[in-house]
This record gives C-alpha cells, sequence and structure tokens, in this order.
C-alpha cells in the first residue's frame, strides 16, 4: 500500500493532529492577542476535518494498511465525533483561566483524535493506544478546568481509575494475542481470526480470559456498574462545560471498541458472554436511575444518569447486527444512532449549568436552580428540551433513540435461544425510563415551577447559548426526521456486517506454541 | 528437572496483576498507587513478550506491544507526578482519604 494513499485516508485525524501541536505551540507563547483567537482557531481546525471527512463521503469497500482500516463504522463515528466536538468547544469557549487556553483547546483535540483513531484501528495495539489518547488529555482537563480543590480531587480520582482501567485492558489484549497469535482485530480479507479451539469450536480458556478481561477494561470507559464509581466524583468535580465531554468521549470510543472486540469473534458470543452482559446493561440502568433519584446535586444527578443511559446503550450491542435491516432491527444501527444523540443531549444539559451562576461559583443543587425560568427564558427552553430527550419523551429525539432500541430488542428473532431474556431486558428498559422521570421532571420542575428570592444569574458567553441552541435544536429536528441520521448510522454497520457474514470463513492462527501458521478451515 | 514453560509466565504474570492490584487498594499514598498501576501494566508486558516467545512467531508482535506498552507507561507516570504535584497544591498532601470532598 502506498504511503501517500494511507496519508490522504487519514487526512481528518493528521488535520488534527496538527491542528493540535500548532495550538500547543500558540498557546506556550506569550502572545496575550493570541489567546482569545485560540478556541476560534480550535473550531477552524474542526470544521477542515469535517469537511474533508463529509467531502470524502463513505469509503466504497474499505481500506486497510498498518493496522488501520478505514471503513463505513469510521466515516460515521468521524463525523459524528467532529461535529459533538464543534459543540463541546463552542462550549468550554470561555473555560480555563486565559493563560492555560491553547493547551486545553489542544488536548479536547488530542482526545477527539483517539475517537477518531478507535474508530481505525484493526490491531489491538492501535486500538489500545487509541484509547489511552481519548483518555490521558481528560485527566488534564479535569485539573485544568478550574482551580479549586475538587478539580484536583477529581483528576486524581480519574487518573488512577483510568489508569487501573487502561492496565487491564492491556492485560486482556496480551491474553487475546496469546489466543490467536496475532495482534490483528479482523482478517481483512474476510473472516475471523480464530479465538476458539479447533475441538469444540467454543473460545478457548485464554481467550475467554482475555475476554473478560478487555470487557471489564471498556466497562470502566464507558462507565458501567460496577465500573462506574468514579463517574459521579469525576462529574462533580470537574468545571460544566468540560463535564459534557467527560460524558461523551470516552463512551464513545468505549463502545466502538466494545463493537469491535464483539465483531473480533464474528458476533458469535459464549453465552456466558451473553448472560454477563445482560446483568451489566440491567444492573447499571437500574443502578444508575435508582441512584440518581437520590441525588440533589444536579451534576451528580447526572452523572448516574450518564451511567443509566450507558445500561440503555449495553442492551443494544447485546442485540447486536441484524443484516440488512435498518435501527428498528439492528442494534448495533440503534447503538451508533443512540450515542449520536446521547452526545448532544447530555452535552447541551451540562451547557445548561454553565450558563447560569451564583455568587460562588456554578450551580451545584437542585435548589440553586429554582426559578431560573424567569431569568432567562430561552436557556430554560433549551433545557427542558435536552431533559426531556434524556428521559426519552417525544417530541425529541431521545424518543427516537430509545425507540429504536426497544423495537430492536422486541422484533429479535422470536426462534432465536436468546430472544427471551432480552424481551426481559428490553422490559427493564421500559421500566427504568419511567423511573428515570422522577429525577429529570424534577430539574424542568425547579426551573419552571420552584421559587427562590435570589435566583441563579445567567451567565457565560453567546458561543455558549450557540452550542446550547444547536443541542436542543437537534434534538427537535432528529424527532422530525431522524431517516438521515438513522440512514447514515445503518450504513456505518455495513463493515460490521461484513465481518459477522464472513464469520463462517475462520482464520486460524495455529496456536500449538512453536508452531506457528495461517490457514483456512471450516466449522 | 523442571522446565520452565509458558504456564509459568503466567503464573508470574498473574501474581503481578494481583500484587498491583493489591498495592491500590492498601496504599494510600498517591505514588504508592502509581507503583500498583505500573505492577498491573507490566503484568501485560510479561503476558505478552511469554506468548511472543512460545507463540514461536517471527513477527514479533508481542514484544513491540511490550516495547509500546513500556513507553506508555513512562508517559502516564510523568502525567501521574504533575497530578499528585496538583494535588500537593491544594491539599498540602499527596494522602489519598484526604481527597474526600466529593461524596454523595
Amino acid at each position: 500500500m502506498p504511503a501517500s494513499n494511507l496519508l490522504t485516508q487519514l487526512l481528518p485525524e493528521l488535520i488534527l493532529l496538527v491542528g493540535a501541536c500548532g495550538l500547543l505551540f500558540l498557546g506556550a507563547t506569550r502572545l496575550a492577542a493570541s489567546r482569545s483567537f485560540l478556541p476560534f482557531a480550535g473550531v477552524l481546525v474542526l470544521v477542515a476535518a469535517l469537511v474533508v471527512t463529509i467531502r470524502r463521503g463513505e469509503p466504497d469497500g474499505s481500506f486497510a494498511a498498518m493496522g488501520l482500516w478505514i471503513s463505513s463504522l469510521t466515516h460515521y463515528v468521524r463525523w459524528v465525533a467532529l461535529s459533538v466536538g464543534i459543540l463541546i468547544l463552542l462550549v468550554n469557549w470561555y473555560l480555563p483561566v486565559q493563560e492555560e487556553r491553547g493547551e486545553f483547546v489542544a488536548l479536547i483535540l488530542l482526545s477527539l483524535l483517539g475517537v477518531l483513531l478507535t474508530a481505525s484501528a484493526n490491531d489491538w495495539l492501535v486500538l489500545f493506544f487509541a484509547i489511552e489518547l481519548v483518555s490521558i488529555p481528560t485527566y488534564i482537563l479535569i485539573a485544568l478546568s478550574r482551580l479549586d480543590q475538587r478539580a484536583a480531587e477529581a483528576s486524581v480520582k480519574y487518573f488512577f481509575l483510568g489508569a487501573l482501567s487502561a492496565a487491564i485492558l492491556a492485560f486482556g489484549l496480551s491474553f487475546l494475542y496469546g489466543a490467536s497469535g496475532t495482534t490483528q482485530i479482523q482478517h481483512i480479507a474476510g473472516g475471523v481470526i480464530s479465538l476458539t479451539l479447533p475441538s469444540t469450536g467454543e473460545l478457548g480458556s485464554i481467550a475467554m480470559i482475555g475476554f473478560l478481561f478487555v470487557l471489564a477494561g471498556l466497562a470502566f470507559k464507558v462507565a458501567a456498574v460496577p465500573f462506574h464509581v468514579y463517574a459521579p466524583d469525576v462529574y462533580e468535580g470537574a468545571a460544566a462545560p468540560i463535564t459534557g465531554m467527560l460524558g461523551f468521549v470516552p463512551k464513545l470510543a468505549g463502545f466502538v471498541a466494545l463493537i469491535k472486540l464483539f465483531a473480533a469473534i464474528g458476533w458469535n458470543l459464549p453465552i456466558e458472554i451473553k448472560w454477563l452482559v445482560w446483568i451489566l446493561a440491567a444492573v447499571t440502568m437500574t443502578a444508575g436511575n435508582v441512584i440518581a433519584l437520590l441525588q440533589d446535586n444536579v451534576k451528580r444527578m447526572l452523572a448516574y444518569s450518564s451511567i443509566a443511559h450507558t445500561g440503555y446503550m449495553l442492551v443494544a450491542l447485546l442485540i447486536g447486527p441484524v443484516a440488512g435491516e435498518g435501527p428498528m432491527h439492528d442494534g448495533v444501527a440503534a447503538l451508533l444512532f443512540y450515542i449520536a444523540v446521547y452526545g448532544a443531549m447530555n452535552l447541551g444539559a451540562f451547557a445548561m449549568i454553565a450558563s447560569f451562576g451564583r455568587k460562588h461559583g456554578e450551580l451545584e443543587t437542585l435548589d440553586d436552580m429554582n426559578g431560573i425560568a424567569s431569568q432567562a427564558p430561552a436557556v430554560a427552553l433549551a433545557l427542558a428540551i435536552c431533559v426531556f430527550s434524556l428521559m426519552g419523551f417525544p417530541p425529541t429525539a431521545g424518543f427516537i433513540g430509545k425507540l429504536y432500541i426497544l423495537t430492536a430488542a422486541f422484533s429479535f428473532s422470536a426462534d432465536h435461544a436468546f430472544a427471551q431474556p432480552l424481551l426481559v431486558l428490553a422490559i427493564v428498559a421500559v421500566v427504568n425510563t419511567v423511573i428515570s422521570a422522577g429525577y429529570y421532571l424534577r430539574i424542568v420542575a425547579a426551573a419552571y415551577v420552584g421559587k427562590s428570592s435570589t435566583p441563579a444569574n445567567p451567565t457565560g458567553g453567546f458561543t455558549l447559548r450557540w452550542g446550547l441552541a444547536v443541542c436542543s435544536l437537534a434534538m427537535l429536528v432528529l424527532f422530525v426526521w431522524p431517516r438521515g441520521l438513522a440512514g447514515q448510522a445503518s450504513r456505518a454497520t455495513a463493515a460490521i456486517h461484513d465481518s459477522v457474514s464472513a464469520a463462517h470463513t475462520v482464520v486460524r492462527v495455529d496456536t500449538d506454541f512453536g508452531n506457528a501458521q495461517v490457514d483456512r478451515t471450516s466449522p | 528437572m523442571l522446565t520452565i514453560g509458558l504456564t509459568h509466565y503466567l503464573i508470574v504474570a498473574a501474581v503481578l496483576f494481583c500484587t498491583g492490584l493489591f498495592t491500590m487498594i492498601t496504599k494510600r499514598n498517591a505514588i504508592g498507587i502509581l507503583i500498583g498501576v505500573e505492577l498491573v501494566l507490566n503484568s501485560a508486558n510479561v503476558n505478552l513478550v511469554a506468548f511472543d516467545r512460545y507463540l514461536g512467531s517471527e513477527r514479533m508482535d508481542g514484544q513491540i506491544v511490550a516495547l509500546f506498552a513500556i513507553v506508555l507507561a513512562a508517559a502516564e507516570a510523568a502525567l501521574a507526578v504533575g497530578i499528585c504535584i496538583n494535588v500537593y497544591k491544594n491539599l498540602a498532601t499527596i494522602d489519598v482519604d484526604s481527597a474526600s470532598q466529593l461524596q454523595g
């Protein structure tokens, strides 16, 4: 594969990388005038990368070289991450102290670069480093986001748990390498790299150990129970605008990596793994929603809400790909649709918190939110839209997202052995949506009905308002016209379908230690 | 006569992993926790190199991944020290138990 071809394929990533380095450099210079210009330059870099991605369009076929595989999934994740990335920068425009703005914007860009590379990775090494590239900037972003003890505490908690999850992920990947004899994720020419025992067709014990550790490492990234403990503390400690990013960017990378992990074995999950993910999904959404009911701090409440949303997305992941269908039946397409919608509505909810201030910093408790609708009706309306969308209430895109996941679960082929448990899981999800109304409505009620003698004042610049407005408008537009995004999401799964349907060809890298060879066998 | 095989290396790696996890849970000093993380990360390296050796592959994928992981561990240690200094500036200690404002 000629190197120039690879570089053109990676143009969006290269733009982000060069832009981030340039901003880092500009931020370190002592040009005071350049600093107010830095967030604008960051947006320009993202727009350039987005224009390149969209102009290129979906890749016809896929392009593979050197541990990368540019497929339809890559294209979808690229443009979703870059579009939400622009909104994230708008919301974070004025965030850190001026001296650190260059580093701050550059770190956001690097984290997004990590998401893009996760989507292109076809080698466990590349995938692992891409996920680290997503996480490491976020540790610093939290510490930079505001200068107080709580941000320092949040960053140290997030760092140590994040580093542990990375180490667990590496440990698991080492076992997957041992089982398959290669670090490649998918065999490009079609077929699945064998992780199964030749005699039984089941995952070997080494592969099973690896699979479980990788699942645990990625569960940290997506904040699934019981690996969620950091989320509420971190979300409370970090400044509100950057929290909107923390809830979305690592989660997107984590779910893309989970999709790749499951596709690597042809979505032919052993029954134990299926039940494990089932329990993970059920416990994550239930615990997230129930604990959120008990919170008084709005940011902690939204942190538990983001944990609950991980649970809904795990349901979609468990349904898995159904070839030739839209997100109404295809679990992966529903997941990709949901996570894009979730990114915007979650960011909108946190942007709302950032757009009000009290005497001593930002909004904290529900009581602080009393009466904000009378202070800024437009912002309160945007808040209501985003919160209704999180709740999954029409007329918002959150409703469509939940609808897709539920219909996919209900229409799961009835003759399949796992159809019954999936049905139960879908019912658990419906019950959870009802529970979640209990706390989402408290937020809206505080804003509109609550009375306060000293209501919080609107703060924040016009970019924050624009970011919030776009987020809430997107929720309404995607409710009226979800087919655009849904079509994109179902086309994005083409690469997954190809590899899953090719699962009958198993590429066996022989693991009779000392005797490595590649041959094709059909089970 | 005992010959050292793949299993022995895997056991060493598993012991390293558990030691690292135990260190993380019991140490209250941030640097101590960092040492625990490094142990867990290095257990993966032992695994990778051992699998690579016993797979008899000529591509040496595992050893290359281990090299990359060592560089990652160095970068992470630098970041950890930076975060510890930040905590020390705010709390005048790096005992993680004293960082307990965020609860609920």
